[in-house]
Formats: C-alpha cells, structure tokens, sequence
C-alpha cells in the first residue's frame, strides 16, 4: 500500500481538506475542514506515501486538486471524516496530527500537527456566512503554497512509509468503538517549522511540521 | 553623291554666269536705246561687273574644286582609314590566330614535354622493372641453385637414408640374432625357473615347518610369562609377610602408647574445661574494664561540667559584685530583672505617650501653619485689596483731574462762545459744534469708564492669581517644613523600618525577575513541547482509528514477512533435496515452481543437440561399418585396430580365423610407414615377407602377394 518518494508530504494536507470538506456542516466548518481535507490530500500526494497513480484531479471550488482513488483509503478517510466533523461542531478538539512512520523501523519520520482554536461562542450564532469563492480560492492556494514551500527542506522519505490520523481531544469525551486512545508519536530528535495560521469565523488553525532531524546534516 | 552634288554646284554657277551674261546683255540691250554717252560706262561697268562676277564665279570654283578636292581627300582619307582598319582587322586577326597558334603550339610543347617526361618516367620505371626482373631472375636462380642444391642434398639424404636403411635391416638381423640367442636363454631360465620353484616349495614346507615351531615357541612364552608373573606375586607376598612380621612385633609397643595418649587425652580434656572458664573469666573482665573506661571519661566530662558549672556559677555570683547591685542568689537576679522589665515597661509606655504627644503636637502645629497660611494669604488679600483701592483712588484723582481739565475747558469755550455769540451769525452752528463735542465728550468718557473696569477686572484677577500663587508656595513650604519635620522625628525610629522595607522591596524585585525569567523559560518549553506534540494527560487524550493505515501496513508487512520467511524454506528443503536426490521428484508438489523459460529452451537445445549427437553417431558408424566392408570386399583384408597403432589385417581367403598380419605404425601417425609384426602367420609367410617387403619393399605387393597365395590354396584350379 505504500512506498518510498523523495517527494513533500503535501497529500497529507490535501487529505485533510477533502476529509473535512466531506464532513462539515456548517459552511464556516466547511471551508476550513474543506481546506484542510485538501491540503493533506495534497500531503499525502506529494510526499508519495501512496503512488501517483492512485490519485486523480478533480475539480472543486473551480480549482483542480489531487485526490485519492485508492477504496480502502477513501474509506478509512471518510469515516475519520465523519468522526472529526461532530468534534469539530462541538468544538472538543483541540488538535489534528497526521503522523508519518516509517514501516522498516517503526519510528516517526514526520508529524504534521493542525492546533485548532475553537471559539465557542461563534459556535451558537451559526448563521452560515457564504465565504465567496474566491476566499477559498485564496486560502487554498496559500496552503499549498505554503506546503510546497515546506517541501524544500523537508528530508526525503527513503523507506516504505504509512501514515496515520491523531486527533486531540478533550479528556473527558466518548469515543466510539472504532477509536481507541494512542500515544502522542512523537518524533525522537526534532526540528520543528512553524507554518501560517489561517482564520475561519469559528476555527483559528496554527499549523506546523515536524520532522526527524538527520544525522548527516 | 558629293560628284553629284558638284554637278549641281557646277550647273548652278553655269546658270548663273550665263545669266550674268545674259542680263548685261539686257541691260545692254536696254540700256542702249536709253543713253548714248554712257554706253562706254555702261559698257565698264558692264565688264567691271563682270569680272567681279568671273572672280566670284572663279572663287566659287576654286571653292567648288577645293571642295571637292576636300571632298575627294576626305573620300579617300576614309577609304585609306577603312582601308586600313580593314587591315588592322585583318593583322588583328593574324595576330589572334597567330596567338593562337602559338598557344597551340605551347600547349603542344608542354604536353610533349609532359609526354616526354612520362617517357622518361616509363624508361625509368621500365629500366627498374628490369632491374627488378633481373635481381628477380637472380633470385630465381639463386633459387634454382638451392634447389639444385637442395635436390642434391636429398639425394645425398635418399642415400644416406638408404644405407640407413640397409644399416637398419642389418641390425635387424642381428636383432633377430639376437631374440633367438634371447629364446635360448629365455630357456634356460625358465628350467632355471622350475627348479627355483621346486625350491621355493621345500622353502614353503620349511617355512611352515617353522611356523609351527614358532607357535610353539609362543605358547611356551606365554607359559614362562604366567610363571613369571607368579612368581613376582609370591615374592611380593615374601615381602608382605616379613612386614607383616616386624609390624606384629611393634604391637606391645603401640599398645603402651595408646593408653598414654589416652591419659593425655583426659589430662587434656580437663584443662579444656578448664581454659573455657578462664575465657569466660577474661572476657567478663574485659567488659567490666570497657565500662570502667567510659566511667572514667564520663567522669572527666563530669568534672570537667562541674568546673564550668562552678565557673558560672562564680560568675552569676560576681554578678551582684560586677552590676554593683544585692544579688547573691538567683532570685535576686530575678527580681533584678523583672525590675528592669518594670522599668523597660515603664520606659515604653513613656515612650509611647511621647509620641503620642509628638504627634499631637505635630498635628496641632500643622493646623497652626495651614492657619498662618491662610492668615497671610487673608494678608496678602487685604494688601491687594488695599493696593486696588489706592490704584482706584489714583485713577479717581486723575479723572478728577481730566474732568476739571475739561470743564475748565468747555467753560473757557463756553465763555469764547458766548463772547463771539454776539459778533458772528454762526450760533445755531456753534450750539450744534457745543452739543457734538458734548455728545463726544460723554462718548469718550463711558469709553474710559469701560476701559477703566476693564483695567480693573484685569488688576483684580492678576491679584487673585497672585494670591492663588502665594497660597500654593505656601503650602509647599509647608509640606516641605513637615516633611523635613518628619523625616527628623522619625528618622531615628523608622530609619530601621525604611531599610527594612527597601531591603523588602529589593529581594521581591529580584524575586520577580527571577520569577519572570523561569516564567518565560517554563512559557518556551511548554511551547516547545507543544509543537512537538505534548500535550497535558489530564485535559486532553489522544484518540485514532484503530483500523488506520499505519497499522494495516504494518501487518501487511508481517504478512509479507511471514509468507517470505515461509517460502524461503520451502526452497531451503528443496535445495537439500536436489542437492541430496540428484532429479526433482515428482512427489514435489507442495512447491510447484513454474520452470523459467530459459530452462526450457535450454532443455529443448539440450534434447536436440543429444539426438543430434545421436543420429552422428549412427551415421557415422553406419558410414564406418560400409567403408570397412568396401574395403573387406575390395582389397580382401578386414583391417582392424587392435592397439594403438596396431592394425590387425585378416585376410578373407584366410584358412584359420587367427590367421592374422600385424602391421604396426612408425613415426607419425598420418605419415603411413608401417612395419610388420612377427605373428604365427607371418612366419609362414617368410618369404613373401622377404622378397616384397625387404627386397621391394612395398607393403601393397606383400599384401597382394599375399591374397594370391591363400587364394591359390584355397581354391583348386
């Protein structure tokens, strides 16, 4: 299912956009989970966790974006999707990790971490605010933009790697049979950029990624 | 043209001459009637005219021929120019054909010059082949001399080969000499051999005879060993026995020894006892002086006290000496002291009431100088007041002062005016100037008034401002006299409390930036630990899929471990089976390993190149086996190959099936010299042997030879 790619990890990002975009009910949750969904499919493609070929361009929001064919990984996402999207309109959580091991040694190369800000009290007046097109244009564009620059300095993938969704939550909350509590993966050794933050009408997003700092440098 | 044109020329000049003429003639034909007299003149004139015409008409000749002579010469200027441009064509012309020809002829010269130099190359290149060809006919006979040579040579070697030869046969028969002086001897020796055998068994039976000798010699050794060995154990015992001996009489010895050890023992075993009382004696004695040791220090340190103790004591008591006070025991001292408290009370209270009263006195004294202040300023209120009054006076006096001015003024007027009123008719006038002055007067004086309230709001609010100022720097002072006021009462009290409290003030502030610094340290760290993904187990957890995609490949990959594990000892075994097995069985069917394609064809040119092989094989045999036949047939030998470089020839007429030539190869296996073998047959054949092959020396005749014997034996004509 996976294999090796000196390419950024940009699918995951893309991922994240459609998985939120397919999930969110309100439009502000829309665009953001939108733009998540889309950047960390864009992640995934580019970091080559899956091979291109699996993945397709499709066009939403008069933008033309890669995203994933492959059954089972459109599945898996759709679930985590619908998951991540009631957390989201509740506002519990408190972060989104998308974690990249390595297969052969089992440890983490990267981790890309979306801290969000809930404010709550938007959360009652949910009185949909029509983003015009073009914002969203712009904001998805500025994420890629971002991401592909974050690909300059990101190491190469060598191995065989996969990839993983961690969501922080708060401690108290239910999770469903299908989820089950996980450590935080972090990365042993790291170097840690701090990305652009991005503003919906409810969510404030920092983004950052971290990745396994190579002995060589 | 121009002769025609001179023909004209000329016939004009006639006609015009002959007019000439012909009117003189008129003129004289006309003129005579006329006049008489001027016949003569007329006649002169006549002749004067013309021969003035003659000479023009002769001038118009010369001109005419001079002309034409032009003419002519200008003809014949242009035919001599034609004429001669038609010849320098023509030289033109010779002259290019000349060139040409002498091009021609260059061009010619050069090409036999080339030709000739080709010539002389081809003589040169002839003159060399000749060379060549001689030196190569040199050689030629150069090489036909060595061959000469060379066939001379071999002759000389054919001879000498054939001497050799000759030499050969003879050393054959000398060789076959020889063999047979061989075969006698060959003879000899072998009688010889019967009788070394006929040795040899008397040398068997002797030797068994001695075998069994020895045999018996062995078992006698082994019976004198057995003896021997008895031998030795009966002296050992001998030797036993003597001990046994000298130890028996050692007994009574050794008996009175064991009962003195015995008495020993028991000695011995009291003093045991003995000692372990002494021990225990020792070690109570030991313990006891441990204790009496500590005693003693502890009595040291005791004395030691009580001489402290004294000391103290000695000092308390001197206190009452020192202090100069009527103490003489601790109650005293007591006393002395709780007295002293009394008083220290007292003091405080006194202290207190102080300044209680200082502040009270302090309080009163303030109030006293906020009413000084407000007195001077009440003060200086009046001084102001006062002065507005004298300014206000002094603006009175001098308005008193203008006012008369002017009605002195308007009186003196008023006075002109009614002293003039009487002389000028301008009074309605004057009263009118009187009353505008008046009216201006008033004006001029509400304008002053104003200006004068005016001047005096202004005076009167920069004396408040003054005041304001004065009661302000008043104040200050005050304040200033009561801090100095306070910083001198409590100086000496609160000295110690204000450094307290800065000592206070500076610790927290260092306390605060400490606190600041491990703030932010701790602020980075968290944020740290943030971004790399901490988080607090108490308010948050971390939550995933449990079917997610790290964990599916991650027991895809064990999977594929596993299945290649798996495989990997499935060829294990089969390897060892191969190895072990030789071909693959076909009981093999746990693995089935579709055979690669390379295997196969290599399989199929395998299978191909062995039938190949095969049908060579066959053919090549069949070819053999027809040729040895044609040959059978044809030359009536069977020609077989024994040994190496032997070759068996039977012959077809052959009486017997043993009955054979053997014909061995000398030198060189393709070079064909064959020698013949000496068989039972060939002897038969000596003399065939000796005329064809040693006199002819043609194996093919012998051969034939040969045939036609056994033929001509075998069939009877």
């Amino acid at each position: 299912m996976c294999r090796k790619a000196p390419v950024s990890s940009l699918f995951i990002n893309k991922w994240l956009f459609l998985l939120c975009m397919a999930c969110c009910t309100t439009t502000a949750n829309t665009t953001f989970c939108f733009r998540q969904t889309f950047g960390i499919n864009s992640i995934l493609y580019q970091r080559g966790i899956y091979p291109a070929e699996t993945f397709s361009r499709v066009t939403q929001y008069d933008m033309s974006l890669q995203l994933t064919t492959d059954p089972k990984l459109k599945t898996y996402l759709t679930n985590v999707v619908t998951q991540l999207k009631e957390w989201l309109f509740d506002c519990t959580v408190q972060k989104l990790v998308v974690v990249i091991t390595c297969l052969e040694t089992n440890e983490v190369l990267e981790r890309w971490q979306f801290d969000i800000e809930c404010d709550k009290t938007a959360k009652d007046s949910s009185a949909p605010r029509e983003k015009s097109i073009k914002a969203i244009q712009e904001e998805i564009r500025s994420v890629i933009r971002q991401i592909t620059a974050t690909v300059t300095f990101l190491p190469l993938l060598e191995t065989a790697c996969a990839f993983d969704l961690l969501i922080y939550t708060d401690k108290d909350l239910e999770v469903p049979e299908q989820w089950e509590e996980s450590g935080p993966q972090l990365i042993d050794q790291s170097e840690e950029v701090r990305l652009r933050s991005f503003t919906t009408s409810i969510h404030k997003v920092n983004s950052m990624v971290a990745y396994k700092r190579t002995n060589s440098m | 043209m121009s002769d025609l044109e001179d023909d004209t020329t000329i016939f004009s000049t006639l006609k015009s001459f002959k007019s000439l003429i012909a009117r003189p003639e008129r003129s004289l034909h006309e003129v005579e009637p006329a006049y008489g007299r001027s016949d003569l003149q007329k006649l002169y004139t006549q002749r004067v005219e013309m021969e003035e015409a003659a000479e023009r008409i002769r001038s118009h000749t010369s001109l005419l021929q001079l002309t034409q002579e032009k003419q002519q010469m200008e003809l014949s200027h242009k035919r001599a120019r034609i004429e001669l441009e038609k010849e320098a064509h023509s030289s033109s012309r010779d002259l290019q054909r000349q060139m040409d020809l002498n091009q021609d002829l260059l061009t010619k010269l050069r090409r036999l010059e080339e030709k000739e130099g080709k010539a002389n190359q081809a003589l040169n290149d002839e003159m060399e082949n000749k060379k060549a060809l001689k030196r190569s006919l040199e050689e030629f006979h150069k090489q036909a001399n060595d061959k000469d040579n060379r066939h001379a040579e071999a002759n000389q070697m054919v001879s000498e080969l054939k001497d050799e030869v000759r030499t050969l046969n003879q050393k054959l028969q000398i060789q076959e000499s020889k063999f047979s002086t061989q075969n006698l001897e060959n003879q000899a020796l072998q009688e010889q051999l019967e009788m070394q055998r006929k040795k040899y068994q008397e040398v068997n039976q002797r030797y068994q005879t001695l075998q069994s000798s020895q045999l018996s010699n062995t078992e006698s050794e082994l019976k004198i060993k057995e003896l021997k060995r008895r031998l030795a154990l009966q002296e050992q015992d001998s030797i036993i026995v003597k001990n046994m001996k000298t130890e028996v009489a050692r007994l009574p010895e050794l008996e009175r020894e064991v009962k003195r050890l015995q008495e020993e023992n028991l000695y011995l075993r009291e003093t045991k006892e003995n000692c372990s009382l002494l021990k225990e004696e020792t070690e109570g004695l030991r313990k006891k002086l441990e204790r009496m040791e500590k005693v003693v220090e502890e009595k040291l340190k005791l004395e030691l006290e009580k001489e402290k103790l004294g000391q103290e004591l000695q000092a308390w008591e001197n206190i009452g000496q020192t202090t100069g006070l009527n103490i003489r025991k601790p109650e005293d001292l007591s006393r002395e002291v709780i007295q002293i408290q009394q008083r220290e009370l007292n003091l405080k209270q006194q202290n207190y009431t102080l300044t209680s009263n200082i502040r009270s006195l302090e309080k009163t004294r303030t109030q006293l100088q906020s009413e000084a202040a407000e007195l001077r300023s009440k003060a200086q209120e009046e001084q102001k007041k006062r002065e507005n009054q004298d300014a206000l006076v002094r603006r009175l006096q001098k308005r008193v002062l203008l006012l008369t001015k002017e009605r002195d003024g308007m009186r003196a007027i008023l006075e002109s005016y009614d002293s003039e009123l009487a002389a000028s008719e301008y009074s309605p006038q004057l009263t009118r100037r009187v009353k505008e002055a008046e009216e201006m007067l008033q004006k001029i004086q509400t304008h002053n008034t104003e200006m004068e309230a005016q001047l005096f709001k202004a005076q009167e609010e920069a004396g408040t401002f003054k005041l304001q100022a004065q009661a302000v720097t008043l104040e200050l002072e005050a304040v200033k006299e009561q801090l100095s006021s306070v910083s001198e009462n409590s100086s000496k009290a609160t000295d110690e409390e204000l450094n307290s409290l800065r000592q206070k003030i500076e610790e927290l502030e260092t306390e605060r930036q400490r606190l600041e610094e491990q703030n932010n340290i701790l602020e980075m760290r968290l944020e740290r630990h943030n971004l790399q993904g901490d988080y607090d187990p108490v308010k948050t957890k971390v939550v995933h899929f449990r079917m997610n995609p790290t964990c599916v490949a991650k027991q895809q990959r064990a999977e594929d471990v596993e299945q290649l594990r798996v495989e990997c000892e499935r060829l294990r075994d089969r390897l060892r089976k191969m190895e072990a097995g030789g071909a693959v069985t076909t009981d093999d069917t746990t693995l089935v390993i579709p055979p690669s394609q390379e295997i196969l064809d290599l399989r199929k040119r395998m299978e191909s190149a062995e039938l190949k092989n095969q049908r060579l094989k066959e053919v090549f045999q069949k070819k053999i086996q027809e040729f040895r036949t044609v040959c059978y047939v044809l030359t009536g030998y069977q020609i077989d190959i024994t040994v190496e470089n032997q070759y068996r020839l039977t012959s077809a007429y052959a009486e017997r099936m043993e009955d054979s030539l053997l014909f061995k190869a000398s030198g060189a296996v393709g070079s064909g010299s064959m020698q013949l073998l000496e068989t039972d047959f060939s002897r038969t054949l000596s003399e065939l042997v000796d005329l064809h092959l040693f006199h002819q020396k043609s194996i093919p005749v012998f051969l034939s030879a040969v045939t036609l014997d056994l033929f001509s034996r075998q069939t009877v004509v």
